[in-house]
């Protein structure tokens, strides 16, 4: 199959609700990051809306409306959508980059960045908490290897896009660079390219310009505290607007 | 028809209205809407006061969400299908409270076989969905109808159509390239 029609062939199943776990995951981080994949996925269900719209709708029990009511008395709404523009500033990264954060805020890399992401409406189970930054990792090759949430409580979420190979002895580090004084901070550490939730941290919730990367290093983690294996993926905290 | 595009135009003005906070607009989509929510559940969860919960969860959830609803990236009606369809197929998929122990599980077959094919036939001729349906293979066309209307997975329509796993894979693949195609 080609790319195009493999993306037609993953909008489809995503929509006939056939895919689960991680491929269920990537593709919701599609929805997020890729507009091409977000409008198939709207074409196609509002056509295959037509079979719902056959069924016979049934008796509603009398006091249902009541218990609606009582369930959303107290229920938040969300904020509206926030737009996410693409932002395609694309600077080579390079795979071994000098770990000194001048340089690292100076490399911009190819992602796509929401805050507060409303984006996906029905699409997301929507009882989960929405993460409040997601920023697409790039690989050094430019392009997207890993998608990183951040949730209200500080914790994160990383979900690979590929398969990582984490030779013997080394394990993949998760670093966030916040503030330049204090230098990369470890959020945690990774030992397979499953979906990884890592928990909270002490420091600010993350902020526009804040970097993200995952390095390779010595298992159980880097020796000196700070990267030092090959860069695996990074990317870029961008406030909608900027860039 | 031209019925239809103004339910759809008065879900979607509703819709919005309840992303502004009102709740008065969430009781009337209610009103419209909650008896073939019902109905679309049961088809996936089968059992009533399964299908209940799902939609009253589902207007729950459509509360919470309905701020971030866009007109103009689809309809009303869609939006909250979709949420009852998930929150349905996940129901489904973490098992566990679907006990099927009671029922003929013959007949309960033949019931799910049928409500995929009646949601099929009830289209409209001139729907290009029918007609998009109708091009693909027989088998094919069971397929994608068990898994989008009564929530079948992979595996559980291999049994039905007595044929392999990867077989109804590559069917469904294809079928829902071959429909993307057809309805562009």
């Amino acid at each position: 199959m080609s790319d195009e029609t493999d993306r037609s062939a993953r909008a489809g199943e995503y929509v006939l609700g056939l895919l689960e776990g991680r491929d269920a995951e990537a593709a919701e981080m599609e929805m997020r990051t890729d507009p091409v994949f977000r409008s198939q996925v709207e074409a196609f269900a509002a056509r295959m809306n037509g079979l719902d719209m056959t069924a016979t709708p049934e008796v509603v029990p009398s006091n249902m409306w009541q218990r609606i009511s009582a369930d959303i008395e107290g229920v938040s709404q969300d904020s509206p959508a926030t737009a996410i523009p693409p932002h395609s500033s694309a600077t080579k990264v390079s795979s071994r980059s000098p770990m000194r954060p001048a340089q690292w805020m100076a490399i911009a890399a190819s992602l796509l960045v929401g805050v507060a992401t409303g984006y996906l409406g029905g699409w997301l189970t929507i009882s989960e908490p929405a993460p409040v930054v997601v920023v697409v990792l790039d690989t050094p090759e430019n392009v997207p290897g890993a998608v990183f949430e951040a949730f209200s409580d500080n914790s994160v979420r990383i979900v690979p896009l590929k398969d990582f190979v984490v030779p013997e002895g080394k394990i993949m580090q998760v670093w966030t660079l916040y503030d330049k004084s204090v230098g990369p901070v470890s959020l945690g550490t990774m030992t397979s390219s499953d979906i990884t939730k890592l928990g909270a941290k002490p420091f600010q919730a993350p902020g526009p310009e804040q970097l993200y990367e995952i390095t390779l290093e010595p298992f159980p983690g880097s020796p000196t505290g700070k990267p030092t294996g090959p860069i695996l993926v990074k990317g870029f905290a961008t406030l909608p607007g900027q860039g | 028809m031209s019925r239809a595009i103004s339910d759809d135009d008065i879900c979607d003005r509703l819709l919005v209205s309840v992303g502004r906070g009102d709740r008065a607009a969430l009781g009337e989509l209610f009103t419209r809407e909650a008896g073939r929510m019902i109905a679309i559940a049961r088809r996936i969860v089968r059992r009533r006061d399964l299908a209940e919960e799902v939609v009253q969860e589902s207007f729950v959830a459509a509360w919470r969400a309905a701020p971030r609803f866009d007109p103009a990236r689809g309809r009303a009606r869609a939006w909250l299908t979709t949420i009852v369809r998930n929150r349905s197929l996940n129901l489904l998929r973490d098992g566990g409270r679907i006990d099927l122990a009671t029922e003929d599980e013959m007949s309960e077959h033949r019931n799910r076989d049928d409500a995929s094919s009646t949601a099929y036939e009830r289209l409209d001729d001139q729907d290009a969905l029918k007609q998009c349906l109708e091009r693909l293979e027989p088998q094919r066309r069971r397929s994608v109808l068990l898994s989008y209307v009564v929530g079948y997975s992979h595996g559980e329509i291999a049994a039905e159509l007595n044929v392999p796993v990867g077989t109804v894979k590559a069917w469904i693949r294809r079928s829902v390239v071959a429909l993307q195609d057809c309805l562009s």
